[in-house]
């Protein structure tokens, strides 16, 4: 298992727990990507952005390592792909209709994928950029992040209610109720962020090989 | 800041006390922590403090906040860009003084519109939980807390881009300098690789 730290060996075939792992990511990537297909033919803006947004950070590893193992792991995809998935889903819809607590659980849902947005933010503006942030200030990047994104989708459901006289935005509670939600999403992923990386064993981290740079602590400013 | 505190206490509005008590202990953190009334808060930074209260204040006190449609939102945006600024101070010294962490202007940039509207949207749902709990009538209608939203992201959007130029053009060390917060950095990193040296 020791030549799976180096990406750039294309030996992938000999370690099926990596191929597994990234097959799934893929797939839930697919999900994304159609999603966001679909919501682009529909003209759905703000879930086109956000389709957009999403997909650049699962394509920018792959691209820039040239390694399509490289991908993602397959929770944090899922997790990107799960609002938009939900948001596009006919059954979602009724559900939505009948179930007092289904449009909180698609706000929570969101909160987790928008918390994911922001970890990912903190570790490939690490891997691209710059940027150097230690655990502390990430967790807090992503709990903030969490919130600003939510206000500012709420700001643009609004002025989309506004100029196409839909009605996303029922009431003033719908809006705190979401907020409210998303600040519970974003508190709860950015401890379990904070931890994620730890956490995982040593072995599934070298196999991903992508986000092993943030654990980097002797980092020194050159 | 304590002339608006004593007025309160005199006029019975007594919401305005503690906000003046925590500008003026804000603004008077640095002298107490150093025991020197010579050091202060950046001119800037003072100013903006007690405008964002005064404002409050006075519209409060002169019923703008009633009379006048915009007075809300303008207080909204000197609050909104007062807590940007201070985010900003303490990134930038974050930035300055820990080795672990580094951060280019764009993402500074950044950075202050999120926190700004981060804060912003926090607010709104601390006047929803009073709304909620003790009956008040802080938030009128979706109108009122999108508009509310607007102005915040507004607010951080003029100080980012101001900081943006402040860092540019200011001479670096002037947070520094003021502030005084040389020997404070080496505090923090003395702390911090006893914390690394535990682990």
């Amino acid at each position: 298992m020791e030549s799976g730290r180096t990406p750039e060996t294309k030996v992938s075939q000999r370690f099926p727990q990596r191929v597994f792992e990234a097959q799934l990511s893929w797939i839930s990537s697919m999900v994304l990507f159609f999603a966001t297909v679909y919501v682009f033919l529909e003209l759905d803006v703000l879930w086109v952005i956000f389709g957009i947004s999403a997909l650049s950070l699962y394509v920018l590893p792959i691209v820039t390592l040239r390694d399509p193992f490289a991908a993602l792991p397959w929770e944090v995809t899922l997790l990107l792909a799960m609002p938009i998935f939900l948001h596009i889903s006919e059954g979602s819809r009724i559900l939505s209709g009948d179930t007092g607590w289904w449009n909180s659980l698609e706000s929570l849902v969101f909160a987790l994928s928008l918390s994911t947005i922001g970890f990912l933010l903190t570790i490939e503006l690490e891997m691209f950029t710059r940027v150097r942030m230690n655990r502390i200030f990430s967790a807090f990047f992503v709990v903030m992040f969490t919130l600003a994104a939510s206000g500012f989708w709420m700001l643009g459901e609004y002025l989309g209610d506004a100029i196409f006289g839909t009605n996303n935005l029922p009431s003033n509670e719908f809006v705190m109720t979401h907020l409210l939600w998303s600040m519970v999403g974003g508190v709860l992923m950015g401890i379990l962020y904070a931890s994620y990386l730890k956490a995982m064993s040593e072995k599934r981290r070298s196999l991903l090989g992508l986000i092993s740079v943030w654990e980097v602590t002797s980092w020194k400013r050159s | 800041m304590l002339a608006v505190a004593v007025a309160g206490m005199i006029s019975g509005n007594f919401t305005w006390v503690p906000a003046a008590l925590i500008a003026l202990f804000m603004s008077a953190t640095p002298s107490i922590l150093r025991r020197d009334l010579k050091i202060l808060l950046p001119l800037e930074l003072n100013f903006m403090i007690v405008l964002a209260l005064f404002l409050h204040v006075v519209g409060g006190f002169s019923g703008f906040y009633d009379r006048i449609a915009w007075w809300d939102h303008l207080t909204h945006v000197t609050s909104a860009s007062l807590i940007a600024v201070l985010g900003l101070v303490v990134v930038v010294s974050l930035d300055k003084y820990t080795d672990r962490i580094e951060l280019p202007r764009a993402f500074l940039a950044l950075f202050i519109v999120m926190f700004t509207m981060a804060v912003g949207v926090f607010w709104e749902l601390m006047e929803y939980a009073c709304d909620q709990l003790t009956g008040s009538f802080l938030q009128y209608s979706l109108d009122d807390t999108m508009v509310d939203l607007f102005f915040d992201a507004f607010g951080g959007l003029i100080v980012a881009a101001a900081g943006d130029y402040y860092i540019k053009h200011a001479s670096e060390e002037r947070f520094a300098d003021v502030l005084d917060v040389g020997e404070t950095s080496e505090r923090i990193r003395e702390i911090i690789s006893k914390n690394r040296g535990r682990k």
